[in-house]
């Protein structure tokens, strides 16, 4: 397979991702959508790195997951967080720090 | 080999406070342990390097760039190591009390975290070899007074306290950071101007640097700089007229007020001038021939606080604020000796105060620990509530009356047998006669022979009021444990023994700026025999003062109902402290600054600036339209995200415009 596969389904991985977080309105869903945009980022590295022989790509991948998921494992815990005083995680419902 | 871990002396503690706020809940006294064992450690590495420069007169110097020519390093001389041991030493034995007297505490973790950094502080002041690390410690020592005089900060009264020792002190803290500016600028010209160049290895702001380039400062900034340097002491060391915030200072718990507002940290004034001796001692003479101008107003101000806090601590009614005028009072004889025997005998001055600082230090923090141990007995601090406790306190009656013999300097002279204090007040006041008789001026000589007699009245009704006659309450006392009592045990010895130390230790101090600078100290002025009457006239004082406190307070033979009245308008005065609380709070706080200065800034800022220009044009204005820009904050999480993308697509198409590409 050619890089060009690579970054065309990166970018096809990017767009969904893109189009949960606008469309969606349950707090998960949206936690799910950044993964995978995370994701699509992580795996342009990783084909970069490889096709150009070089392992920086690799590293900076491994980082981005680790950070991908101290990210998730604080999210959740807010949305936990939120539905215990709130009783729900639909984020339409959650703007009192509008004007 | 401890000399080349002395960084490890201010780390240790640093790492207790850490691990001390962060983990002592669950740890055996909320903690106490950690702090214990570094000071421990801070004392053994001090004491270890005592032991190891000592005999071959050395001194450790450690330094480390730190930015645009400023550096961060270590100075041991003969001056840092004593003080030193003394904090780091008193520090621990506070703490062990400490164990004790806090244990009904619920915020134990808190306490002995900020001791901890206190300590740390306080010992990072001594260490200092440059006069802004210098600083930078001092303004940290400040802080945790201010956290542990608040350290009740439920109570209106401490949090208030913690406020005023704060302000205050920061006038003090305001000068002595002018003071460091204009002699940077000063060195900075004379590098400019005169051709002097800082040392190779050496940095622009270190004492060596600063002592070195005394010559070529213009007197007059010269005597400038020292009296700023001296205005921070005086703020710190609670000197007339930034005395004020001491006494309430005692807010705090006692073990506090033992180990911040007695032993050490207010120290730090008497150590600054102490340590910036040669550049007070270089000042020019205008007011007074041949003594210096800075020494003379450093004697001044000391003389007369001595005296003036003395009169205040024969009134107090409360055990703890006889002490902290007792403090301001001894800190004032430590002033004195540096300006007056800095007048007579140059460099050996700082002996002279140095080692009546410690043994200060020993007999001040004993009798605020036994203070301690009686409040915690009796849970009162008013003496008129207390008395008849001797007989349920044997120790604590025992080791606090041998601090106050050490406080009021009793001793026998000629064959020099006598308590801590004996040695280092006669000394000084000894120093301040001989001031007299070189320059012809008698008056620091007074204010240091009343203010003694008076230091031994205020010290023995005290205890004879807590000790001797029938309880006055109904309140149930006993001894404390042992983890309190056998601190004060130790402190006692120190009180009464140390004084033999004393021909040593001025000998050791003497050399000290010798060592630092190569150069050999001012030559000693030429010895005055001293009449007999001269020599024992403040152990007679002394003497007497405890003849009249016994006589008045033990034996009843005067009755003092009418002198201590409201009626009796001297009386009113001194317990009222010459109302500088009420001049300090109402004229200068209310009056001065919030009706006069905050009111006028007030009307300038609203009826003219906001009424003509800002309000009517720009404010309308701005405020118009902050109106229609919050309507864009939608609260809508998909809106943001929308034009996030919205932007990054934007950015990646003029990417391509400006830089082309396939």
């Amino acid at each position: 397979m050619s890089l060009y596969t690579y970054l065309l389904i990166s970018a096809i991985i990017f767009a969904i991702g893109a189009y949960g977080i606008i469309t969606q309105r349950s707090g998960i869903k949206i936690l799910m959508c950044i993964e995978l945009l995370l994701n699509s980022a992580n795996l342009n590295l990783v084909a970069f790195s490889s096709f150009n022989g070089n392992a920086t790509g690799q590293v900076f991948a491994i980082f981005s997951i680790a950070i991908a998921a101290a990210e998730a494992a604080i999210g959740f815990a807010i949305l936990v967080a939120l539905f215990r005083v709130r009783d729900t995680i639909n984020l339409d419902d959650i703007n009192i720090l509008r004007w | 080999m401890f000399s080349d871990y002395a960084a490890l002396i201010v780390l240790l503690p640093v790492i207790a406070f850490v691990l001390t706020l962060f983990l002592g809940k669950k740890l055996y006294s909320g903690g106490a342990l950690l702090p214990i064992a570094a000071i421990a450690g801070s004392f053994i590495i001090s004491f270890g390097t005592f032991l190891e420069i000592y005999p071959k007169d050395g001194i450790v110097q450690q330094s480390w760039p730190w930015f645009a020519g400023m550096n961060i390093g270590i100075l041991i001389d003969p001056l840092a190591v004593v003080m030193l041991m003394m904090v780091s030493f008193v520090s621990l034995l506070i703490h062990i009390y400490a164990v004790g007297y806090m244990s009904h505490d619920h915020a134990k973790p808190r306490y002995f975290a900020e001791t901890s950094l206190f300590t740390a502080a306080m010992l990072s002041v001594v260490l200092s070899d440059n006069i802004l690390q210098f600083f930078i410690s001092w303004e940290l020592v400040g802080l945790c007074s201010f956290l542990l005089i608040g350290f009740w900060y439920h109570k209106p009264s401490a949090a208030a306290a913690a406020k005023k020792a704060f302000l205050v002190t920061r006038v003090g803290d305001v000068l002595f950071l002018t003071g460091i500016v204009l002699l940077y600028v000063n060195m900075s010209e004379i590098i400019a101007g005169r051709g002097f160049t800082v040392p190779e290895g050496n940095f622009i702001l270190q004492f060596k640097t600063m002592f070195e380039a005394i010559p070529l400062i213009n007197p007059t900034q010269l005597t400038y700089i020292t009296l700023l340097f001296f205005g921070g002491a005086i703020g710190k060391s609670g000197q007339f007229p930034l005395h004020g915030w001491l006494p309430d200072a005692m807010e705090g718990p006692t073990t506090v007020s033992a180990l911040i507002h007695a032993a050490t940290m207010v120290t730090a004034g008497v150590y600054l001038v102490a340590r910036t001796f040669p550049m007070f001692a270089a000042t020019p003479s205008t007011l007074s021939a041949g003594v210096p101008d800075s020494l003379l107003i450093v004697a001044y101000v000391g003389g007369f606080t001595a005296l003036f806090a003395a009169t205040m601590g024969l009134v107090m009614n409360d055990i703890k604020r006889v002490l902290a005028y007792s403090t301001v009072s001894q800190l004032g004889y430590m002033m004195l000796a540096l300006g007056t025997a800095g007048a007579v005998v140059g460099a050996q001055a700082v002996g002279i105060s140095m080692f009546h600082l410690i043994s200060h230090a020993f007999f001040k923090a004993l009798l605020f620990l036994c203070a301690g141990s009686v409040i915690h007995a009796v849970g009162t601090n008013d003496i008129r509530e207390m008395g008849g406790l001797f007989g349920k306190m044997k120790i604590t009656g025992t080791t606090m009356f041998i601090a106050a013999l050490a406080l009021a300097g009793i001793g026998i002279p000629f064959i020099n047998i006598g308590t801590a204090g004996f040695f280092s007040k006669d000394m000084i006041i000894e120093k301040a006669f001989e001031y007299g008789e070189l320059k012809g001026d008698f008056i620091p000589y007074a204010f240091a022979i009343i203010a003694a007699l008076l230091t031994s009245i205020y010290i023995f009704r005290l205890w004879f009021m807590a000790f001797t006659g029938k309880p006055r309450s109904e309140r149930h006392s006993h001894e404390s444990p042992g983890v309190m009592t056998r601190p004060l045990m130790i402190l006692a010895l120190f009180a009464l023994f140390f004084g033999f130390a004393h021909l040593g230790f001025y000998d050791y101090l003497n050399k000290n700026f010798e060592l630092m600078t190569g150069e050999k100290a001012a030559p000693e002025g030429e010895s005055l025999q001293m009449s007999p009457i001269i020599v024992l006239l403040p152990v007679i004082v002394g003497v007497l003062g405890f003849l009249i406190s016994y006589a008045i307070y033990h034996k009843k033979m005067l009755d003092m109902s009418k002198l201590v009245s409201s009626e009796n308008p001297l009386y009113k005065l001194l317990l009222n402290r010459y109302y500088e609380p009420k001049i300090g709070a109402d004229i200068i706080g209310v009056k001065l600054t919030h009706d006069v200065v905050a009111q006028s800034g007030e009307f300038v800022d609203r009826k003219i600036i906001d009424g003509l220009v800002i309000d009517n044009i720009i404010g309308n204005t701005l405020f118009k339209l902050g109106e229609f820009v919050r309507k864009l904050q939608t609260g809508v999480v998909q809106n943001y995200a929308s034009v996030i993308l919205l932007g990054l697509g934007l950015l990646i198409i003029l990417l391509r415009i400006k830089f082309g590409g396939t």
